[in-house]
């Protein structure tokens, strides 16, 4: 592990960070999409110099799988799911904080992650100690995003953002587990956004709005 | 104690931040031209400008008081005080030993402080306008500043400029990613304090989008031209001060001939592109609400945090 190898580790973690914080830091739904879709990319990149220096090359193939699914065809879909939503879904943003006190929340929530990862006793390995606490602040900002966003189109964001996190989380752990049950969660995501939007369908026709709190309402009828 | 080729080459390097810093403004109006397809005036407008601006008679209103005549003198004093501290092409300043980065922020303190003073001196409805915003914007942005200093004196211990340049130019940026999220900070912070798109717009003299230009609308003549060179000379301190922090590739640490032109060059290299730089993005963006500004600073302020959180974790 030389120290040029170890600085871009450290390096990349900081912009996945970065990236990820844009998901948060946004306001609009198509922002939260092009924040996710530049996140993706650079989890991919991530991926990709994790497998360089593991040097096992099935995580190549989980990059580039990220690459394609989680960059084109996930926000292709949920683009099309908005165009095709009769309820105008780009203005309506009011999330339970407000921005700048969510952007504070956030900033505590990395560092929480920080804390955290430190308590746990690993092996001292520059890529766990780099990408454990990044992968854990991911999981924690998705989680945020998801529980402070009323619209089920928005929490679907903030729960492919958990996912970004729970990918590198394993993946940092176990060095890349078999391929055959990365393209299965692959599978697994893409098949749950289906399904998300045809929720979302189901739910615009029968609610005139994605507002989840209206799911909440006795109905007569 | 610094020797005396030393602190002539202190004193020369105040007067070149002071020499350049019309030219980076003329430089950003040009580039902002160039993006709306205008010609643009020259890039040497702004020292005609401020010659024919000597060269004119001042009108005072009989309303003011003295805070209005000496706050063009004020502002121009704790700013080119703030100057010598700067290192520019020598990577560290001899005025070192006198005052640190934290009096360089209390200078800019200073200048503001007069400044709103006289925007409410004169009683105009402008005037007050520009001291609020101003005053709202500035209580919001120290803080930020300050912890994104905090996090680059952590990092290379110390306050002191020449420590953190010297401390820069020997090591890599790369082992410090709060560096990062340090310098994330440090420019948001940059563009509110000089006013820069989305906070204020220099190009206008519209009541919605002013900010400094409505403290400073009743001044005319030499004062005028003072004001605008102390602002100048305020934003090319700041712009150096992220240069040089953040990118100090080729600033000379040794008092020699060859280093130190080799030095000046790449300096104004480095902030031309930057003052290009900061004038795509300008041209690239519009002018938020007041009210958002907030948000603005706030992602500063988290940013910086975070940087903290890097550095003690």
């Amino acid at each position: 592990m030389g120290m040029i190898q170890s600085d871009v580790l450290t390096i990349s973690g900081a912009i996945l960070l970065i990236a990820t914080f844009g998901v948060i830091a946004r306001r609009g739904f198509m922002d939260w999409l092009n924040a996710y879709r530049l996140q993706s990319v650079v989890l991919a990149a991530v991926t990709a110099i994790i497998g360089y220096v593991t040097g096992i090359w099935e995580i190549y193939i989980a990059a580039g799988l990220t690459l394609v699914i989680k960059s084109l065809v996930i926000p292709k879909v949920l683009t099309h799911v908005t165009k095709s939503l009769e309820i105008e879904s780009k203005t309506d943003f009011n999330p339970y904080l407000s921005l700048r006190t969510s952007i504070i929340v956030s900033a505590f929530l990395v560092t929480m992650s920080y804390f955290l990862s430190q308590q746990i006793p690993f092996k001292s390995d520059p890529v766990v100690n780099v990408f454990l606490p990044v992968s854990m602040a991911q999981f924690f900002l998705g989680l945020f995003a998801l529980v402070n966003r009323r619209t089920a189109l928005s929490q679907v964001v903030g729960l492919l953002v958990i996912e970004n996190g729970l990918f590198l989380f394993t993946l940092v752990l176990t060095h890349g587990v078999s391929l055959i049950i990365e393209v299965g969660i692959f599978a697994d995501i893409l098949v749950g956004i289906v399904i998300s939007s045809i929720l979302l369908f189901r739910m615009s026709r029968t609610f005139d709005s994605l507002d989840v709190d209206r799911l909440e309402n006795l109905r007569d009828d | 104690m610094p020797s005396f080729l030393e602190i002539v080459l202190g004193i020369i390097q105040a007067l070149v931040l002071m020499a350049l810093s019309p030219l980076m403004t003329g430089i950003m109006r040009k580039t902002k031209a160039k993006t709306q397809k205008r010609m643009g005036a020259s890039i040497f407008q702004p020292y005609y400008d401020m010659v024919k601006l000597m060269r004119k008679d001042e009108v005072v209103s009989d309303q003011s008081s003295w805070i209005f005549r000496c706050t063009p003198w004020v502002n121009f004093a704790a700013i080119g005080t703030a100057a010598f501290f700067i290192p520019v092409f020598l990577s560290y300043s001899p005025f070192g030993l006198v005052g640190d980065l934290l009096l360089v922020v209390g200078l800019f303190g200073l200048g503001r402080f007069f400044t709103m003073l006289a925007g409410l001196d004169t009683s105009s409805t402008f005037g007050g306008v520009g001291s609020s915003r101003e005053m709202m914007v500035s209580t919001l942005l120290e803080p930020a500043l300050f912890l994104a200093i905090f996090v680059v004196a952590l990092t290379y211990g110390g306050t002191n400029l020449s420590t953190l340049v010297e401390g820069a130019s020997n090591s890599s940026l790369l082992p410090h990613p709060q560096l990062i999220f340090a310098a994330i900070a440090l420019f948001v912070v940059i563009l509110g304090e000089t006013g820069r798109l989305p906070f204020g717009n220099h190009a206008t003299h519209l009541e919605l989008t002013m900010m400094h230009e409505a403290m400073v609308l009743e001044y005319s003549g030499k004062s005028l031209a003072l004001i605008d060179w102390s602002q100048s000379i305020k934003q090319i301190i700041l712009f150096s001060l992220i240069v040089n922090i953040f990118t100090p590739w080729g600033i000379s640490s040794s008092v020699s001939a060859t280093l130190l032109g080799l030095g000046l060059v790449i300096f104004v290299v480095k902030i031309s592109v930057f003052a290009i730089f900061v004038a795509f993005l300008e041209s690239s963006i519009a002018k938020w609400r007041l009210f958002r500004i907030p948000d603005l600073i706030t992602v500063a302020i988290a940013s910086s945090l975070v940087g903290l959180a890097l550095y003690y974790l």
